[in-house]
């Protein structure tokens, strides 16, 4: 692309051309509409030395689709997908829960620490599971965690006994509805844990790593990169990011209620992981943009209260949601605005075309494949359907 | 070695078959009395009256798994089907066009998956999922309680059955088990005696379906309808479900999906595609409900079910990938995304 745009214009086009663009944009749009349809929405108090609002709950409500997405994301990364962490979830809070009801003091913070614990090392456990189904033997990474998807509700239950385990612990409580500094001690939990991933993430190889996998396992094991075990790592740290999940978000009401604990947060997940401009083919990845997926996927249920629609619609606006970015982000879409664009205003940026090039270590079919997906609008030549194990 | 090869090409459908015989081997074992064999025709009755919309939803499925791809979605649309067909009737519309209503609710639910799929590139179980949570979300939107379904055609048709035998030995057949059979007999003519079968194996087989491509037969067109079909068949498969349950209700079919896919790896097709039997699926359904009966009268509580049916599948998917390794030593770079690297013969 030779027409390098310059001045404002190009400013402008930066702005709107970056991934964050669009999110942005459509949070603060709900966020306006919302506080047009509720006046008083955006306001903030202080009340007991804690800051009390609209916008502060939904941050609160952000945190779990946040730290679900943050491991979910890793895994896209690689290639993967992650269909367990709501039963996790489920899982951790009853085994936290389960010890907390058995302790003799549950109010003690060394045994609600330990209750916590328990819950992490569990999402340890069943991240190591999934991550040794995927890696060491091989099974598609969506029915290797399909598996505890499903099962994982029954495991939940025999933990509870098929009971809805409720306990009393002032301290365990204080994980998700207790304040720090104003702010929800859950907030600055997500907050200290996405910027450890964040760090560990994108100040070391790591991230870089992850994306080779998610780009062409083979020939980043063959370049030297230990995919197997990176890989592995990563779903043990979606088990124990759900697990945590599991915890904050069980808190404030401190009932395990396996059946319903974590239903369809998948969902919740893979919708913040798309918002955020990740593509869910894997390869490349964007953390940043899951603090924007989750504020925005938080407003959306909240803004369906607001305008006073059936709160029972609200999945169906999500499923919606991610049907829509997944047309939007398909290479035939993309081929239509393309040549749309092209005709009317001229060269435009290539970043769009280029993140669908993948490196190919073969000189047959998928190379060809790729270069002419990168022209601007051919019609998609099928051999690039992704079909699963193919 | 060529014996070998043959163990390993039919080691999945034997692994079936031991499984089945294992499981009644048990149960003929320990629950017989001497008044009445566990093992009877009545059994069989029973499982298939149990599980006729779990052996359609599998019949579905191994359509879209032997083509490479995966329906997450079935459970949903069973639960959908089944409140649409409870509302249509509560307004008042006559059984036939209701029952062919919920069955095209499946069929359009299947059709979204299949042009995500084919023309907008999305992974098929993201697609699904998708429509998963559209068609949970979709019948939540239609009633978050349990609806009965009271029409006299429908019930008339739920309680049809013709009686065979006396007293306790005595069993039946039922409108859900004809249907379901049928349904698994059309899938094997379909599948085994036509072309659209055979372009269904070869999508599978290898190389996303270029061959088939190549050999003039319609990859992208085939690829569309097997999700068609699996959709489908949730739709006939939530009708039979409404006829089982007699009512509709929003959280039904969770993780029915699971028992589906279940049914069909533990009936010996293999996960990657492009090889298995949709007799052994069927196989693979009275597994699943054999597990379930035995859980039922070891009196245990039923969500162990589900933890059996995830341990049972787990064990079916690691033999398989045994036997993908051992059949190809390159298989082991196989990852769900990436072809494997051909490693140039110099």
């Amino acid at each position: 692309m030779s027409a390098t745009p310059s001045g404002t214009v190009g400013w402008a086009r930066r702005v709107v051309g970056h991934t964050l663009f669009w999110p942005t944009a459509a949070l603060v749009a709900l966020l306006v509409a919302c506080a047009v349809a509720s006046p008083g929405f955006l306001d903030i108090t202080v009340r007991e030395g804690a800051l009390v609002g609209q916008p502060i709950d939904l941050l609160r409500n952000s945190v779990t689709p946040l730290l679900l997405a943050l491991g979910m994301c890793l895994v896209i990364a690689t290639g993967g997908i992650d269909l367990s962490v709501g039963a996790v979830m489920a899982i951790s809070l009853a085994v936290s829960l389960t010890y907390l009801d058995g302790a003799t003091d549950p109010t003690n913070p060394v045994t609600v620490a330990t209750a916590v614990v328990l819950g992490l090392v569990l999402g340890v456990a069943v991240g190591a599971f999934n991550g040794t189904l995927v890696t060491v033997l091989g099974v598609q990474p969506f029915i290797a965690t399909m598996i505890l998807m499903v099962a994982g509700r029954g495991i939940a239950m025999l933990i509870t006994k098929g009971q809805i385990t409720t306990v009393t612990s002032p301290p365990f409580k204080a994980l998700g509805a207790g304040s720090v500094l104003g702010l929800p001690q859950a907030v600055v939990i997500g907050a200290v844990v996405f910027a450890l991933v964040a760090l560990v993430v994108r100040r070391t190889a790591l991230g870089v790593l992850l994306e080779a996998i998610g780009v062409n396992r083979e020939s980043a094991r063959l370049s030297g990169v230990r995919a197997r075990s990176t890989t592995w790592t990563v779903y043990v740290l979606a088990g124990v990011l759900a697990a945590l999940a599991g915890i904050i978000y069980g808190a404030p009401t401190m009932a395990a209620d396996a059946n319903n604990i974590g239903l369809f947060f998948e969902l919740n997940a893979i919708v913040v992981v798309v918002l955020g401009g990740t593509k869910l083919d894997g390869g490349r990845f964007y953390l940043s943009g899951l603090v924007v997926g989750a504020l925005l996927l938080t407003t959306i249920e909240r803004a369906v209260i607001i305008f006073q629609l059936p709160s029972t619609t609200t999945n169906l606006f999500k499923a919606a949601v991610l049907i829509a970015l997944c047309v939007a982000a398909s290479p035939r879409a993309r081929g239509w605005l393309a040549s749309r664009r092209t005709a009317s205003s001229g060269p435009r940026r290539p970043e769009a075309a280029a993140t669908t090039t993948q490196p190919s270590s073969s000189p047959s079919g998928a190379s060809t494949a790729s270069s002419s997906r990168a022209s601007s609008a051919p019609p998609r030549p099928s051999t690039t359907t992704r079909e699963v194990g193919a | 070695m060529k014996l070998r090869r043959l163990d390993a090409r039919y080691l999945p459908v034997a692994g079936t078959l031991v499984t089945l015989v294992v499981l009644l081997v048990v149960g003929q074992a320990r629950y017989s009395t001497p008044r009445q064999d566990f093992i009877s025709m009545k059994l069989v009755s029973n499982l298939l009256i149990d599980n006729s919309f779990l052996l359609v939803l599998a019949v579905g499925m191994t359509f879209v798994i032997l083509a490479g791809g995966i329906d997450l979605s079935v459970g949903a649309v069973v639960a959908l089907v089944g409140l649409t067909v409870a509302q249509l009737f509560i307004a008042g519309w006559p059984a036939p066009v209701v029952v062919v209503a919920g069955v095209l609710v499946g069929t359009a639910c299947g059709t979204i998956i299949g042009v995500l799929v084919q023309y907008f590139d999305v992974q098929p179980f993201i697609a699904s999922l998708a429509v998963l949570f559209l068609a949970r979300g979709a019948a939540t939107v239609l009633g978050t309680r349990s609806l009965p379904i009271d029409d006299p055609t429908f019930s008339a048709l739920a309680s049809w059955s013709i009686r065979f035998g006396e007293g306790r030995t005595s069993w039946r057949i039922t409108a859900s088990i004809l249907i379901a059979l049928a349904v698994l007999a059309i899938a094997y003519l379909v599948l085994h005696h036509t072309r659209f079968g055979r372009t269904v194996y070869g999508l599978g087989a290898a190389d996303r379906g270029n061959a088939v491509n190549l050999m003039g037969l319609r990859a992208d067109r085939t690829r569309v309808w097997v999700y068609v079909i699996s959709g489908t068949c949730a739709g006939v498969a939530g009708i039979l479900f409404a006829l089982y349950t007699k009512s509709g209700y929003n959280l039904t079919g969770v993780g029915m999906e699971l028992d589906a896919i279940a049914a069909v790896v533990i009936g010996g097709t293999l996960l990657t595609g492009g090889y298995g039997y949709v007799l052994g699926t069927g196989a693979g359904v009275l597994v699943y409900g054999l597990i379930q009966v035995l859980n039922s009268r070891e009196g245990l509580e039923s969500w162990w079910t589900r933890v059996a049916i995830g341990a049972v599948l787990l064990a079916f998917v690691v033999l398989q990938r045994v036997i993908a390794v051992r059949r190809r030593p390159a298989a082991r770079a196989v990852d769900a995304k990436a072809p494997p690297a051909p490693v140039p013969a110099a």
